[in-house]
């Protein structure tokens, strides 16, 4: 499957159907660093199926194709890489001119920290328990970005999404015939099942960390490393909220604090910053776990936001990701909406 | 080294001997506040915390040996603005009291109405070991598998700002507990505690020194062979290859107190253009770009006064030795500055300071 999509790598930089690709490559140390690649000798460098997200894809493209970037760009990257980076376009951090998204069935990763302990098997959708826990209950999995491999139900194969992937494809002179069945019966079958993982991971936390109670102590162990605000590819403000410096309280008003109710944690704000940033990110959240992975605590703070994502984005029937014409709830002002919410 | 000082010794333990004197500095209003160690029975993680009730003087587990959030960066979020408006007992490690010095130099912070309370420090464990432990299975004086660079450190004895020593590292093992009186107000303040006996003793030098001298040997054993001893370039990009750019190091560093890291600033960013040019030019080139120019440029403005205090390492999730690789660069910048961190308050930071006549042997 790595010698497929390496092909096309090379044969879209060939024909000129891109000028780049981005895509994860061998690094030294056993490691994943994303590549942008001109130079089709240094392709066999590639690895589009790194069983880690060292950083997320989107991330990774945003770093240098905030505004249009002077050539075009095969990115190859995991589903919800291509879904956040739908996400940063409305935002306005990543163009999708000239960038083409191609996806595959995703194996899902492991976490970071199994990888680098080596204590891990090459992630499987078979085997739930090597994959991160946001992986177990993805259900977005297949279909991203312009065009993916499908891998399951018979030999490799790329499937068109949008026009510009049928577009690349027949270019390349190659078939963009219909899904084929035992691929539809695979991704059917899969997701029906991550489904039902992700009703009983979320209905987990729920039990486990309901109410204000239940969040003090999900964040009790945070550092405040801002790691998961850091590697999230959403949270692209240079200047967050929390650190500016008007948020900042005086030691009297700490001491006040300290004497109203026995005592006060310092530095503060821990949840502030917890629930501030699931409420400025989270409609867009695409669930990639990345914020999980970087937690040095092990806070699940990766399936809260999740869940958190999958209410707030019910609420206005948005999903993060699906489409970059779909606008931004909370760009979108709607004379009449949420009455629900209401008084 | 033979300097005599007063010296508070009780004959309970130190967690016992410190809640009682911290209990009685509240009740009887001496301070308004203690800030310490946390570990609060709804939450069940540590924390720093400010607490002013008596009663809760209990959930504190001072000087137990692990680090969630290092002192100084705690103080100064307390401090930043203004000094605390009424006497704060403070708890802190000697590494943690000097990165606060630190701070307090650059703005950051202030020693005004604080009641230091230090230690002669036998290290703490790091967050990966600490974690799911109850504060009772945790040693106070000899904890095992501390970090690398608390078994490295030769600077156990807290700087002249702290009014307390709690003798916890020792050449030799006491019963009870031995508090160093180090100021006048921690004399009237033993005075007022009524507990134990007051009489004079040895400093925290003369009864730490061969602690001090194993942890020097251990020291020059690091230095010898650490992960970047007399290795060049090709090292360092392998050491930060596995850097996922969750500027955790950063976060966690008390001493990295900028709101804006220059890294993160446009001006430093690597525009479209340089990446597009640079990977026109390599054929390929690693994005994010700039990974290795952010370490070492963190490097470059926290060597000269690095405390090696290790909470780097701990808040990075891929284990990659940040802590070991700024206590090698650390102590060879400071050795050509001819600059101690956190010593003294009123000594300029070297990086602040321009004299024409410095660092002959280096230059050409």
């Amino acid at each position: 499957m790595r010698d497929v999509l390496l092909n096309l790598m090379l044969r879209a930089l060939e024909s000129g159907v891109a000028d780049y690709v981005l895509t994860p490559s061998r690094g030294p140390g056993g490691t994943f660093p994303w590549i942008l690649v001109n130079d089709v000798r240094l392709l066999d460098r590639a690895e589009p199926f790194p069983p880690v997200m060292y950083v997320q894809g989107a991330k990774a493209l945003a770093s240098f194709a905030r505004s249009p970037f002077g050539g075009k760009v095969l990115a190859v990257m995991r589903p919800c890489e291509a879904r956040a980076a739908v996400e940063l376009s409305k935002l306005d951090q990543v163009t999708m001119q000239n960038v083409y998204f191609l996806t595959m069935d995703c194996p899902g990763a492991v976490p970071v920290k199994s990888y680098r302990n080596g204590d891990f098997t090459e992630p499987d959708p078979g085997e739930p328990e090597s994959l991160r826990p946001l992986c177990r209950q993805c259900t977005h999995f297949t279909g991203a970005g312009d065009l993916f491999l499908a891998l399951h139900g018979g030999p490799p194969v790329f499937r068109p999404v949008t026009g510009s992937g049928r577009e690349l494809l027949e270019t390349l002179g190659m078939e963009t015939g219909e899904d084929r069945a035992e691929w539809v019966e695979w991704r059917d079958a899969l997701l029906r099942h991550r489904k039902e993982a992700r009703k009983r991971g979320m209905e987990d936390m729920r039990r486990s960390y309901t109410g204000l109670g239940g969040l003090a102590r999900l964040y009790g162990g945070c550092i405040s490393c801002r790691n998961c605000r850091t590697v999230c590819p959403i949270c692209y403000c240079r200047l967050c909220f929390i650190d500016m410096k008007d948020r900042r309280s005086p030691a009297s008003d700490h001491l006040h604090r300290s004497g109203e109710r026995g005592g006060d944690r310092l530095p503060g704000g821990t949840l502030l910053f917890h629930m501030g940033r699931m409420a400025h990110m989270s409609l867009s959240c695409v669930s990639c776990g990345m914020c999980e992975d970087a937690c040095p605590s092990d806070i699940p703070v990766g399936r809260m936001v999740s869940m958190v994502s999958e209410k707030t984005a019910a609420v206005f029937g948005y999903e993060a990701g699906r489409d970059t014409e779909e606008p931004l709830p909370l760009n979108t002002f709607e004379p009449d909406e949420l009455h629900e919410y209401e008084d | 080294m033979n300097t005599k000082i007063r010296v508070l010794e009780t004959e309970t333990g130190v967690r016992e001997t410190l809640g009682k004197f911290l209990v009685r500095l509240l009740e009887s209003g001496e301070v308004h506040s203690v800030f310490a160690l946390r570990k609060t029975p709804q939450v069940g993680r540590f924390c720093r915390s400010l607490v002013s009730d008596p009663d809760l003087v209990d959930e504190l587990v001072p000087f137990l040996p692990v680090m969630p959030v290092q002192g100084a960066a705690a103080l100064t979020a307390l401090t930043g603005t203004e000094p605390p408006d009424a006497p704060v007992a403070v708890l802190l490690r000697p590494c943690e009291l000097r990165a606060f010095v630190e701070n307090v130099k650059q703005a950051q912070g202030s020693l005004e109405n604080l009641f230091i309370i230090s230690c002669t420090c036998p290290g703490v464990i790091p967050a990966s070991v600490q974690a799911g432990k109850d504060p009772g299975e945790i040693s106070m004086t000899g904890p095992d598998n501390v970090r690398s660079t608390c078994e490295t450190c030769t600077q156990l004895v807290p700087g002249p700002q702290a009014d307390m020593t709690v003798i916890l590292a020792a050449d030799r093992e006491t019963p009870g507990t031995v508090i160093l009186l180090n100021s006048d107000r921690a004399v009237t303040l033993a005075e007022n505690f009524g507990e134990g006996s007051i009489g004079t003793g040895e400093d925290g030098h003369a009864r730490t020194a061969e602690t001090l001298r194993l942890r020097k040997e251990a020291r020059e054993a690091f230095l010898a062979g650490g992960p970047v001893a007399g290795k060049g370039m090709d090292s360092l990009v392998s050491l930060f290859a596995s850097c996922i750019g969750c500027r955790g190091c950063r976060e966690a560093c008390p001493l990295c107190t900028c709101i804006l890291c220059d890294y993160e600033t446009s001006r430093t960013l690597p525009s479209p253009e340089l990446v597009r040019l640079e990977t026109d030019l390599r054929g390929a080139l690693r994005v994010p770009a700039g990974t290795l120019q952010f370490h070492l440029g963190r490097l470059t403005h926290i060597s000269p006064i690095c405390v090696n205090c290790g909470q780097c390492s701990d808040a990075c999730p891929v284990g990659i030795p940040v802590a070991e690789i700024f206590l090698a660069a650390s102590v060879s910048v400071q050795e050509a500055l001819g600059y101690e961190p956190g010593m003294n308050p009123e000594e300029p930071t070297p990086m602040s300071t321009f004299r024409p006549d410095e660092l002959g042997d280096i230059t050409d």
